[in-house]
């Protein structure tokens, strides 16, 4: 195979047999007397031209249009489903693209038959050549089914989400009224409306801040509890260790429920201030701004701390302690070992936990929503000042039905947090140093 | 060679059905903008009349061939599932239809379920039991049927007001979607034993028989005020301040109201609760607050008054009626506590708990501190309530058949069973003059005009986090002051303004993005 695209180098091999490929898949294959493999191409095709026949054009068809009739329950109309059709009309462009691709293999084994001369019966036979395939290219068959199960659950749903993005869908535009393609006016309206676009960008500030404080009191408040368990002085370490890994067995949103209570006007916290003369503090109410952030910090510390420590725990059982040893002949203090010894290696193996850490924490839902949900804020639009984009993209889709605007900003979380991840990410000793760390 | 031939048999073979299938797609192509339904899309029974007047068959046979049963799903809500009632009801209709093959058994199906979610797919309950509201949403959509309601029995017993709840106005036309039950709204619950000893002398100026506390908001600020201050462990009456569906009577007695109307139609762009001279119930609220501890700026008081109205730290609270049991319990306990038997405890609880309205007039100009007997100009309170009533899917197979069911579920036997068994305010007048003080008063209140039906709108949903924030806002206010920072609503200007900004906050969140 030359540097060529395979198209090109199929028009211009002479061969009949690749011509005929070119024109009906499966049938050079057949002619070089690979009857099977010719078959199976030919049944593919035939199977999506059939497809298309019944239903696959109705649905690309569809897929342009979102429906054209408005179905009315009330007369026994039968409507078009705007959504229905959309998800059919991607389900066809799915099986094309997958045709496409079957196309251009067709077309690579019919020069490389060629190339190697193996038609006219020269060729292996259909049974050794799959053992073949299977023993040179095992990889492929192995990951066949993990990218299927990505495509049916992860790529399908996140391009549905991405394309009633750009729909109207939501707000009175519901089934069985018909939703339009509407290109970026979800993006333009989130972006440029005003009182939207302060919210979005309000929001987004604090989303940051939120993502990176929590990311960093998680992860040290993990290493730091870690370090304190593994010192030989510290006694009873299981009795101790037991305690984190209890806080972090009891299900997140009975935790959230419970420090929600706790901070309440009628919680036992301001039960005692109040009995001690003082008046109750309105720890989560609407003037809390900062308190409530800094409480939110403190109850996802308590939730996720013991990971970090149980994951910095086992790091730390594979130190070399020969390094501290030999560190401290050198002189190295307690906090010199742990900046130049323990902190790289520890950050060197959890890089990627780190970065999945951040993006938990900036799609953080439970937090904000279980403590100090119910609050809409002068300033932001249907929002308060602790929410993120994650509850924000909620309370749009889910509790007011615009379902586009969600979308939209949804791919805008989606695009924010693979940039940032991935940039770090390839920035990292983990990623660049993968196999010279030790 | 056989082997091969049979290969190339099958390869010619292929080859033709893909000729046939590229035949057949210049057909398919043709077909692709016409207006054929997809599958998703659904196909109701064919009606082009509301159900009441479909010819569909709704017996067990047809032209003498025998038919399958038809199987109703209705869907009630959970008090009735778990009081015994939908049984009781499912029991005597099936006994009732039993010749007409007609079976209604349980949803089963969660209370709140969607309807315009599950319906067009072939989910979802052939009869739905849930509050105006809710059901009006639906049929905005058209996911619920009109109805001939004239043709059922109850419709001469229910008042208009009530059936007003279940009418849609849709493109000049109107419509009612849904066939009324019951009433609910918020009521003033209280320990008859927590009374002033005094109360006749003191506390009842017109010698009516009736404390003044339980008549005008002044007279119960008046009492809170005695209470606290004589122990400040004690309060008079409490309630979340924050919900703006216990605490309708401040929000809704001014001459305001939560969507205007248009040409006699529910409208969304104008939002009043600002409208009127709402700012003096806001004031109220403010003052009300001062006189409760902080619970009332979130759900505190809304968890615990059970426990707080048994063991007497708080003198009355609102709920609504269906939480009655969870009083009742409460107060029961605390008597087994102090040693009675269970028996005793119930009987003396059931005796001692009162379910009342709560008081019916408020000062004109907001103040609560005024004397009573000083206030000349009052104003009626006006509490937010609900219908609760049947309503048909529109997705049913079975129209016909289902009227038969709403029309038997709200039959006078059927309303009556409901109300002795679940303590419901029947919207039927003859089962209201049979079932109590309590039902009768909240009809006489729904007939006066006194119980601001939820607006039948699917905008309604944007009403209640924006109330929600600043009711619990200005119920703070109170307790800033206390605490030495300075009030964030020191005068009726920025009361108003507060007002008017929820209304274009619930106005933005209905209109902007509404496409």
């Amino acid at each position: 195979m030359n540097g060529k695209p395979l198209i090109l180098q199929a028009v211009q091999c002479p061969s009949p047999r690749v011509k005929a490929s070119m024109i009906l898949m499966g049938l050079g294959q057949i002619l070089s007397r690979e009857y099977i493999k010719g078959l199976l191409y030919l049944a593919s095709l035939a199977a999506y031209v059939g497809y298309l026949a019944m239903i696959g054009i109705t649905d690309i068809a569809g897929f342009i249009t979102l429906g054209t009739v408005e179905a009315d329950p009330w007369l026994g109309t039968a409507g078009d489903d705007s959504i229905i059709m959309m998800l059919r009309g991607l389900l066809a462009i799915v099986l094309t693209v997958g045709i496409v691709l079957l196309y251009r293999s067709n077309l690579r084994d019919i020069l490389e038959t060629e190339q190697l001369g193996l038609y006219g019966g020269n060729a292996l036979p259909f049974p050794e050549a799959v053992r073949h395939f299977l023993d040179r290219k095992f990889y492929i068959v192995a990951l066949a089914l993990p990218v299927i199960g990505v495509m049916v659950f992860n790529v399908i749903p996140i391009l549905f989400m991405i394309l009633i993005s750009f729909t109207n869908y939501g707000g009175n535009i519901i089934p069985p009224k018909l939703v339009d393609w509407t290109g970026l006016d979800s993006f333009r309206r989130v972006l440029s409306l005003t009182g939207i676009r302060e919210t979005f960008f309000r929001i987004l500030g604090w989303n940051m801040i939120w993502a990176l404080a929590s990311t960093a009191v998680n992860y040290f408040g993990g290493l730091g509890l870690a370090l304190l368990l593994n010192k030989k002085c510290f006694k009873f370490k299981k009795f101790w260790r037991m305690f984190p890994i209890i806080a972090y067995a009891v299900p997140g949103f009975i935790t959230l429920l419970a420090f929600k209570f706790l901070f309440s006007y009628g919680g036992p916290i301001n039960y005692y201030i109040t009995q001690a003369g003082s008046s109750a503090i309105g720890f989560l109410d609407i003037d809390a701004g900062l308190k409530a952030k800094l409480i939110g910090l403190g109850v996802n510390a308590w939730i996720s701390i013991p990971t970090s420590m149980l994951l910095a725990t086992g790091i730390l059982s594979n130190m070399n302690e020969s390094l501290y040893e030999a560190a401290s002949i050198d002189g190295a203090s307690p906090w010199q070992q742990f900046k130049k010894i323990t902190l790289p290696f520890v950050v060197f193996s959890t890089t990627p936990v780190l970065i999945t850490n951040f993006i938990g924490n900036f799609n953080n839902f439970g937090i904000f929503y279980f403590l100090r949900g119910g609050l809409y804020m002068d300033g932001y639009f249907l929002a308060s000042d602790t929410d993120l984009l994650i509850n924000w993209l909620y309370n749009l889709s889910i509790d007011n039905n615009y379902y586009s605007i969600g979308a939209a900003v949804s791919l805008i979380i989606f695009i924010i947090t693979s940039v940032l991840s991935l940039s770090v990410y390839v920035r990292s000793n983990a990623y660049r140093k993968e196999d010279t760390y030790r | 060679m056989l082997k091969t031939k049979s290969l190339r048999l099958i390869a010619a073979l292929l080859s033709l059905l893909l000729l046939v299938s590229l035949a057949a797609c210049g057909g398919g192509g043709d077909s692709a903008g016409t207006t054929q339904p997809p599958a998703g899309t659904q196909n109701p029974a064919p009606a082009a009349t509301p159900a009441g007047d479909t010819g569909e068959n709704s017996g067990g046979s047809t032209g003498g061939s025998p038919v399958a049963p038809i199987t109703l799903h209705i869907l009630e809500n959970d008090t009735a599932k778990a009081e015994g009632y939908l049984e009781a009801l499912l029991t005597a209709f099936n006994a009732a239809y039993a010749d007409k093959g007609i079976v209604a058994v349980d949803a089963n199906m969660d209370e709140f379920t969607d309807l315009a979610m599950n319906g067009p797919y072939g989910y979802g309950p052939d009869v739905l039991y849930q509050a105006n509201d809710q059901l009006m949403q639906f049929a905005e959509d058209k996911h619920i049927l009109p109805l001939n309601a004239e043709e059922l029995e109850c419709w001469s017993t229910t008042p208009e007001e009530a059936w007003e709840a279940f009418r849609l106005n849709l493109d000049g036309n109107s419509y009612l979607c849904g066939v009324p039950v019951n009433i609910q709204e918020p009521m003033l619950f209280y320990r008859e034993d927590q009374m002033p000893a005094d109360w006749q002398t003191k506390w009842d100026k017109d010698g009516n028989g009736t404390p003044d506390f339980f008549e005008n908001w002044c007279d119960l600020y008046a009492l809170s005020k005695e209470i606290h201050e004589a122990d400040s462990s004690k309060f008079g009456f409490m309630a979340s301040l924050n919900n703006l569906y216990l605490a309708s009577p401040f929000m809704l007695s001014y001459g305001n109201y939560i969507f205007g109307e248009k040409d006699g139609v529910l409208d969304s762009t104008d939002v009043g609760f600002s409208k009127g001279n709402a700012v003096n119930g806001l004031m109220a609220l403010r003052q009300f607050a001062g006189l409760m501890n902080e619970g009332c700026i979130d759900d505190t008081i809304t968890l615990n008054r059970y426990e707080k109205i048994a063991d007497g730290s708080y003198f009355c609270s609102v709920s609504t009626p269906d939480t009655y049991s969870l009083f009742l319990g409460n107060l029961t306990n605390r008597y087994v506590q102090d040693g009675m038997s269970q028996d005793e405890a119930s009987a003396k609880a059931v005796e001692n708990l009162k379910m009342i309205e709560m008081p019916a007039k408020m000062p004109a100009n907001g103040d609560l501190s005024q004397d009573s007997s000083a206030v000349t100009d009052w104003v009626d309170t006006i509490c937010m309530g609900g219908i609760n009533g049947y309503a048909i899917s529109s997705y049913t197979k079975y129209r016909e058949a289902c009227i038969e069911f709403v029309n038997f579920a709200t039959s006078f036997d059927m309303v009556r069973t409901r109300a002795e068994m679940l303590g419901i305010a029947p919207t039927r007048s003859d089962v209201a003059a049979l079932s109590g003080d309590t039902a009768d008063t909240l009809f006489q209140s729904l007939d006066a005009g006194r119980i601001y039906l939820m607006p039948s709108i699917k905008a309604v949903d944007q009403i209640w986090v924006p109330s929600q924030t600043l009711m619990g806002d200005v119920a703070k206010d109170p307790f800033r002051v206390q605490q030495g920072d300075p009030a964030r609503y020191p005068d009726k200007e920025a009361l108003q303004a507060a007002l008017e900004d929820m209304d274009q906050q619930i106005y933005d969140a209905i209109h902007t993005l509404a496409g």
